[in-house]
């Protein structure tokens, strides 16, 4: 819409821009909002209304939102929800890596813990097979200092 | 017409939080008759999404169901209350899809909140309007809410600061950038339009 269209239109419909025929209303209010005036702003801040008003049925919202209430169901489940938020997720991560850590000390103990005919030995000199062996024999030379 | 509805809304919000807190569902009726429409109009153009709007907005009204005890009528207005929680669904709701896009669990495009105008067929005043929401659509999400909470919410910058959690500054220059954005997109074509005619 140039200038003087829009000057034409307006000495034609009025200063109010919403009792224009709704057909000029957008290119009108475009026109105010390149042209720099005081109340260019409004007129983007309108234009931006019209333009994003969006079709929805009030009532059918309505009825599912009370039917959500009656159901007693704000959310279909926890869980599924938690699991995709990304706080979620991070727990998830970090549970997992307590779980593993603990788990490995686990194993690394059982694997590692000496049995007690071994203790004794060590107590009394023997040294422990470096393979790992099942059993330590006693030294063959000990007692005879005594 | 948004600002019609809200007109009779004013003062009568904080009423209706009031009576929704003691188990009044005709008052929830009549705050989304007040608030729903502007609530889903933010949140799809926000989105992008008409069907991810709608479930957030009955979100938002099933939370507004459980927590209006915790309103506080001294700290914000209802309506700043209402946008505050509608804009942290919407953020929420965009985590997710984009999570599921990452993994691939949807495969569905991005659904536009409403039929864009063609170009050739549309009268003036819906190209006109086409195109601005195709600025909006392509302004940075900040600057698009922002803008998004003073046009359809018709929110005040001190409303706007507590909606998203910025300083008052920070959203005037939101404001400006998107504004600007969207002149510039306006501008661009209706430079396209009259070169196409001539």
């Amino acid at each position: 819409m140039t200038r003087e269209e829009f000057e034409n239109n307006r000495r034609r419909f009025g200063d109010d821009i919403d009792a224009w025929p709704e057909a000029l209303r957008g290119p009108a209010l475009a026109f105010m909002a390149l042209d720099g005036d005081a109340g260019a702003d409004d007129a983007l801040d309108r234009l931006v209304l019209q333009a994003a008003l969006v079709e929805g049925d009030d009532r059918a919202l309505a009825r599912k939102v009370l039917a959500r209430i009656d159901r007693g169901a704000a959310r279909p489940s926890l869980v599924p929800r938690l699991l995709v938020a990304p706080a979620g997720i991070a727990a998830c991560a970090a549970a997992l890596l307590v779980t593993a850590t603990i788990a490995g000390y686990q194993v690394a103990r059982l694997q590692d813990q000496p049995q007690d005919s071994e203790l004794l030995a060590l107590a009394a000199g023997a040294r422990l097979p470096d393979d790992g062996g099942p059993a330590i024999a006693g030294d063959a030379g000990e007692g005879d200092a005594l | 017409m948004l600002a019609a509805v809200r007109d009779e809304a004013v003062g009568g919000d904080e009423e209706l939080l009031a009576r929704i807190a003691a188990g009044s569902q005709a008052a929830l009726s009549a705050l989304m008759a007040r608030h729903g429409r502007g609530l889903r109009t933010f949140a799809a153009r926000y989105l992008g999404h008409a069907a991810d709007a709608e479930d957030v907005v009955q979100e938002v009204f099933v939370t507004v169901w459980k927590q209006a005890a915790r309103f506080d009528p001294g700290r914000a207005r209802a309506s700043t209350w209402l946008y505050r929680i509608t804009a942290n669904r919407c953020i929420d709701q965009r985590r997710r899809r984009a999570l599921r896009n990452f993994f691939g669990l949807d495969d569905i495009a991005e659904e536009p909140a409403a039929p864009e105008a063609n170009a050739e067929t549309a009268t003036a005043a819906r190209q006109e309007l086409a195109i601005v929401r195709d600025g909006l659509s392509r302004l940075p999400e900040r600057q698009r809410m922002a803008l998004l909470l003073r046009a359809v919410g018709e929110l005040d910058i001190g409303a706007i600061a507590e909606v998203m959690g910025a300083s008052a500054g920070s959203v005037e220059q939101l404001l400006v950038r998107g504004r600007r954005a969207l002149r510039d997109h306006l501008a661009d074509a209706a430079g396209g339009r009259e070169r196409k005619s001539s």
